[in-house]
């Protein structure tokens, strides 16, 4: 299947927030979604942006049941490691169900290891829930490591009130 | 004891660096650190720095046995949660063994926490922790922070060396 994969722009933030949203209630976790299409307008594409984006466009002859022809994406941003250097995060992956199988995927995570490369990054590193067996068997397969299974790293986060509490002066 | 936390100089790059090395040595990975204190003022003090760093100061009264002053550090950088917005991730937090025990390790990570709220409004201040490292787990469990790992099933995955290199040679061409 014909498909572009290209920068994201703030146009397409309305199918980013779309497809956030379906990659969300792919993890059954759709009532934990707060950011709108307004917030990834302003977060990402403004002077100093939180997060950079890749999107995959087919062409219209392609194009979903509802007309998308925007049918994937990747959002990410550099990171630092104290030991390593420059990295780069990548936070969300998704393509639509119904164009998976055709190398979308691969093509932009591929690219996202492109950039971060270019950009002097010597990590790329992501999350995946464990109970995600197919995400994790395609990333397993592309070579990357388990660094949770293998080297006991554990993600924390600190939110709500007890971060209000830390976050007192 | 007195100490002072403040926001880290390209000065104070060769004092990250050397506890940057002890860290290294705790966690049981002496050989990984591959940066120098010179890349770390380059990434770090630039226009678009790619983290920031606070440090915990002593009076030359109270230095180490070495002789140093700055005795802690706490290294972060913003991220972004595509559900919540605007996130801190928390790199490295580290207080020198003769100086723990004396509120410099939640000194540093308030503050961290300080300025992110200010700074860029974070709704999230994550880290990682290794699953042996009990000591700095009860830490931060203390403070109020979840275990994504054990309540959510989260696993880090990474591509590095080789692996990222292959990964990047088949992105499509523009």
């Amino acid at each position: 299947m014909d498909f572009s994969i290209r920068a994201a722009n703030v146009e397409d933030c309305k199918d980013i927030a779309r497809m956030i949203m379906e990659l969300a209630e792919y993890e059954k976790m759709a009532d934990h979604v707060k950011v709108t299409q307004r917030d990834l307008e302003q977060d990402g594409f403004s002077k100093n942006p939180f997060f950079h984006g890749i999107i995959a466009e087919v062409p219209e002859q392609h194009k979903t049941k509802e007309g998308h022809t925007k049918i994937g994406y990747a959002l990410y941003f550099y990171s630092y490691s104290s030991f390593k250097g420059r990295a780069i995060y990548m936070e969300d992956l998704y393509v639509m169900p119904e164009f998976r199988g055709k190398g979308i995927g691969k093509a932009l995570m591929s690219k996202v290891a492109q950039l971060g490369l270019a950009a002097g990054c010597n990590q790329l590193s992501f999350t995946v829930l464990d109970r995600n067996k197919s995400s994790l068997e395609f990333y397993l397969s592309q070579g990357c490591f388990d660094i949770t299974a293998n080297m006991g790293y554990h993600c924390m986060r600190c939110e709500g009130e007890a971060l209000e509490h830390l976050a007192q002066p | 004891m007195n100490f002072k936390i403040r926001a880290a100089t390209k000065e104070d790059c060769k004092d990250i660096s050397r506890m940057i090395m002890e860290l290294a040595a705790y966690v049981k990975a002496p050989d990984q650190v591959k940066i120098s204190h010179e890349e770390l003022q380059g990434d770090g003090f630039c226009q678009n720095p790619f983290f920031e760093c606070l440090v915990a100061e002593v009076p030359e009264e109270q230095k180490s046995k070495e002789g140093f002053t700055v005795v802690g550090y706490a290294f972060y950088f913003y991220t972004y949660s595509t559900w919540k917005g605007p996130t801190v991730y928390l790199e490295d937090l580290y207080v020198m063994p003769e100086f723990r025990g004396n509120g410099i390790g939640t000194g540093l990570l308030s503050k961290v926490a300080e300025v992110a709220k200010k700074k860029k409004q974070c709704v999230h201040l994550h880290l990682s922790v290794l699953d042996w490292n009990t000591p700095s787990r009860d830490f931060y469990a203390a403070k109020g922070a979840q275990d994504l790992t054990v309540t959510e099933g989260i696993h880090v995955l990474r591509f590095d060396g080789q692996n990222l290199d292959n990964l990047a040679n088949e992105a499509p061409k523009d």
